[in-house]
């Protein structure tokens, strides 16, 4: 497993030290302090912890001390002496050589010569070697890097990431093209039905026999481009992602040699490090996942005679919990040490200028915490090979972000600290439950979803304002997922509806949706940013015959269940049906200027179904829809009791007086053409019709 | 091997045919007319005559396989997959303020709104492309600087020119 990893940690070295020298070079020209001497400090922190974890211990301690060499100097106002900074750029030449020897099994540079140098260089030198002796190691240093392999001798590419995701685009392309395959045998099949007549010339039974045997052919084509565009995701997604395990595993190594070295006892667990995630993220999180392991076993566990003082076990729990709720990702490690001594934070703070005495006294404890993640802050009294040199959490947090995520951090006085990283995983794919709400299809993260069950009337708590469901002897608030998105107004389920009990962000509820479709391991997109901003939705998915589906964010579903999603500012409703798209979206646009709270229905049978469980204060339909057309569906709604006085306002593409007679004789209130449904004028008849109906009652 | 020159008689009549079309050509040359025309992409909205730069248009594609977003704001028609993106379709007759139409769109217009970035709007028809004297559409934006200027062709036909880009971006259709 370790050499495994060998040639990604040269890949992540070789970016450090070119980084490394860049800042060298500027702060041999300018005061050493400042973000560049930051960065030049946490790339150090890096190499040492990311050697430490893959057991390169030479290395490890070669690094710091690189690190024990510049950071004496950290707020400095001179420019880091030239020889100091020629040390450490040398040094990292010999680290990189080193690594690189490492990985090819060649022999590798000697580090002494380095070591010497640097002591040369460093005013906390112990001894100070002779000048001959100086300039053989220097040179002996020198021949050693160029004798070194260059590069490593791994058969692998680095290929840009925006090449990879351009190649994805293609394959989506292409599956797009095995659509358009079947939409052609699906036009092949209405052409043979249409030569299917008894009659037929010889030429024509001809031609159609030719078309059944090109229709096959076409069958099969689709299904091999079909399996080639699957083969070919699985692929990508193969070369763009990697288990997350791949970056966790060595860190039980890292836990046993601390542990070796601070006489702790500690235990780490896992949990959850099978989800893939994304390679760019995982390099990324590497870092940050050493520097918390690190830190918990630093500062967070107690000595062993220490927690048994204390009523805990000698052994400390150390727990990392990975979880994937759709395209996020959630990172816990967590430590049942002492938790952050706050009190002790304050000092430090104070101390190194963080924050004044002031600031600090109006500071919540939250607020305290996160003090931890500036930079240069440390509660170690003394450098230890493990910390105390005020590197490590704001180099957490500065990655972390860098990945477009967030840390957060929870204490408990006397019972341990948790960091909880969350971050978008954007090429990972994640289970999904598939479910329907009316005609809509949508997917709801398995993480999420904590089972799924038929409502019984003796289980449900029907009330005026709120319904509840009697779960494995709890009593769980009930929602209408169709209410939330606002699609229809909220029904309580009945009996045999599908339920889902929820269970996320400490919210349990249940959910009433109309069907569960099953689950699919899908990948989620982020959505075009015309809607990325909706709280609902957090991406969509493409299913397996192309379509695509929209993802629900569970933290939207939790924030709904405590109230805060379900306000209706709209005191008139409006059901506009029609089976186009634009045309509902275009009355939805006039309604909702005009104050009206919209629904809409695709069909006269869904509008019919959406009047069994809510009053309208008026109807606006179009006449010329499938299956049921207006006319039918006016008829149908004056036979029902319950919205036979409901305002119906008849929409045509045509003009034709015929049309208005008709839609009169059916018992529609009004009537208007598609060309004069100008928002003002959408409005004022329906504000027509609404008071003809009061005026005739 | 070079090629002689071959020697033919031509009728006068057809000599000083050639002549004059060789002089018109040498007058106007072609290239100068194509500059001068500014290419559209037009089509129907309602009873009016709209048109978008047709250096923008990437598609014209039928209107299906839209999936609608629901809670999103009502110019969004939907989203669906365009050469492996996803990409909104927007009610371009609700981001111009509701406005009525005579037939359901059938089509949409996928449509580079600046920097690479596509939307979809709906049409009811397949536009067709189109030229407008350069000029014109210059006297047009001097008197209007917002997304849709009135072109005013000769015969007095009026030709609504929409800045898709700035539409957006004026309609805060593009969101956060």
């Amino acid at each position: 497993m370790l050499e495994q990893l060998l040639p990604g940690f040269v890949e992540e070295s070789a970016e450090i030290c070119e980084r490394a020298t860049r800042n060298l070079l500027e702060l041999e020209r300018r005061p050493a302090s400042g973000p560049r001497f930051d960065d030049l400090a946490r790339g150090l922190h890096t190499l040492k912890g990311s050697a430490a974890t893959l057991g390169l211990v030479a290395l490890s301690a070669f690094a710091h001390k690189m690190e024990d060499a510049v950071l004496p100097l950290r707020g400095s106002d001179q420019p880091l002496p030239p020889n100091l900074a020629d040390a450490v750029l040398r040094s990292l030449d010999v680290l990189l050589a080193h690594l690189r020897a490492t990985v090819t099994r060649s022999e590798p540079p000697d580090l002494r010569p380095s070591y010497a140098l640097l002591a040369k260089a460093s005013k906390h030198s112990a001894a100070e070697p002779a000048a001959a002796a100086e300039k053989a190691a220097e040179e002996n240093a020198q021949v050693k890097v160029a004798e070194a392999a260059p590069e490593s001798g791994e058969a692998s590419w680095r290929v840009a990431t925006r090449q990879v995701t351009s190649l994805m685009r293609e394959v989506e392309r292409l599956r797009e093209v095995r659509l358009r395959l079947d939409e052609r045998r699906r036009e092949l099949d209405r052409a043979i039905m249409q030569l299917s007549t008894p009659a037929l010339s010889a030429q024509t039974v001809e031609a159609r026999t030719l078309l059944l045997s090109v229709r096959r052919a076409l069958s099969a084509d689709g299904e091999e481009a079909a399996d080639v565009v699957a083969s070919m995701e699985d692929g990508l997604k193969s070369i763009s992602t990697m288990p997350l395990r791949t970056v966790v595993e060595p860190l039980r190594r890292t836990v046993r040699d601390l542990c070796n070295s601070t006489g702790k006892e500690a235990r780490l667990s896992v949990v959850g490090a099978e989800v893939s995630l994304d390679r760019r993220a995982l390099e990324e999180l590497r870092g940050p996942l050493v520097h918390l392991v690190r830190n918990a076993i630093d500062h967070g566990l107690e000595m062993p005679e220490v927690r048994e003082a204390r009523g805990k076990h000698r052994e400390g729990a150390l727990t990392i919990r990975v979880e994937q709720q759709g395209n996020m990702l959630f990172l816990e490690i967590a430590d049942d040490g002492g938790g952050i001594d706050l009190p002790r934070v304050r000092e430090v703070a104070q101390l190194r200028g963080i924050a004044t005495s002031e600031e600090l006294a109006v500071m919540a404890p939250a607020q305290l915490q996160q003090l931890i993640f500036r930079p240069g802050f440390s509660t170690r009294e003394a450098v230890s090979d493990v910390s105390g040199r005020g590197v490590g959490l704001d180099v957490v947090l500065a990655q972390v972000q860098s990945l477009r995520g967030h840390v957060e951090v929870q204490s408990v006085p006397g019972q341990g600290t948790r960091f909880l990283l969350s971050l978008p995983a954007e090429l990972g794919s994640s289970p999904v439950l598939v479910a329907r709400v009316g005609e809509h299809f949508v997917g709801i993260p398995m993480a999420a979803v904590e089972s799924s069950r038929l409502a019984t009337l003796a289980d449900l708590r029907i009330g005026r304002s709120r319904v509840q469901l009697v779960h494995r002897g709890q009593l769980l608030q009930v929602l209408d997922l169709g209410a939330l998105l606002g699609l229809r107004q909220p029904e309580a389920p009945s009996e045999k509806s599908p339920l889902l009990v929820i269970q996320t962000q400490g919210g349990r509820f249940a959910l009433t949706i109309d069907e569960v479709l099953g689950d699919r391991e899908l990948v989620i997109r982020p959505l075009p940013q015309e809607v990325r901003e909706l709280k609902a939705w957090q991406g969509a998915a493409t299913l397996a015959r192309g379509e695509l589906i929209l993802i629900l964010r569970p933290d939207f579903l939790t924030a709904a269940s405590k109230g805060g999603e379900h306000s209706v500012a709209a005191t008139r409703r409006a059901l506009v049906v029609d089976d186009s798209l634009t045309a509902r979206a275009l009355h939805r646009t006039a309604l909702e200027s005009g104050g009206f709270q919209v629904h809409t229905a695709a069909s006269g049978r869904q509008a019919l179904e959406q009047l069994k469980h809510a009053a309208y204060d008026v109807l606006v339909s179009d006449i010329g829809m499938e299956e049921m057309d207006g006319y039918q569906l006016t008829q149908a709604i004056r036979q029902q009791p319950e919205a036979n006085g409901m305002p119906i306002l008849l929409v045509s593409a045509r003009d034709a007086e015929s049309d208005r007679e008709r839609g009169a004789a059916a018992g529609a209130d009004g009537f208007l053409t598609k060309k004069d449904c100008v928002s003002g004028r959408l409005l004022s008849e329906v504000a027509a019709v609404i008071n003809r109906r009061k005026g005739a009652q | 091997m070079k090629p002689e020159p071959r020697e033919e008689s031509v009728a006068p009549e057809l000599n000083e045919l050639l002549e004059r079309r060789a002089a018109r050509v040498r007058e106007k040359p072609l290239e100068s007319e194509e500059e001068s025309l500014f290419l559209v992409a037009e089509f129907p909205v309602g009873e009016e005559t709209w048109a978008i730069p047709l250096e923008s248009l990437r598609a014209a594609v039928p209107l299906r396989s839209v999936t609608p977003v629901p809670l999103s704001p009502p110019h969004v028609i939907g989203i669906l997959r365009f050469q492996g993106q996803i990409v909104a379709a927007l009610s371009l007759a609700s981001l111009l303020g509701g406005r009525g139409w005579r037939e359901d769109p059938a089509v949409l217009l996928v449509v580079d709104a600046g920097g690479g970035h596509l939307v979809a709007v709906d049409c009811e028809r397949i536009p067709k492309p189109s030229g407008i004297p350069h000029a014109l559409v210059g006297e047009a934006r001097a008197r209007s600087s917002g997304a849709v200027v009135e072109v005013i062709l000769p015969g007095l036909r009026q030709i609504h020119l929409l800045d898709l880009r700035r539409l957006i971006v004026e309609t805060g259709a593009r969101g956060a």
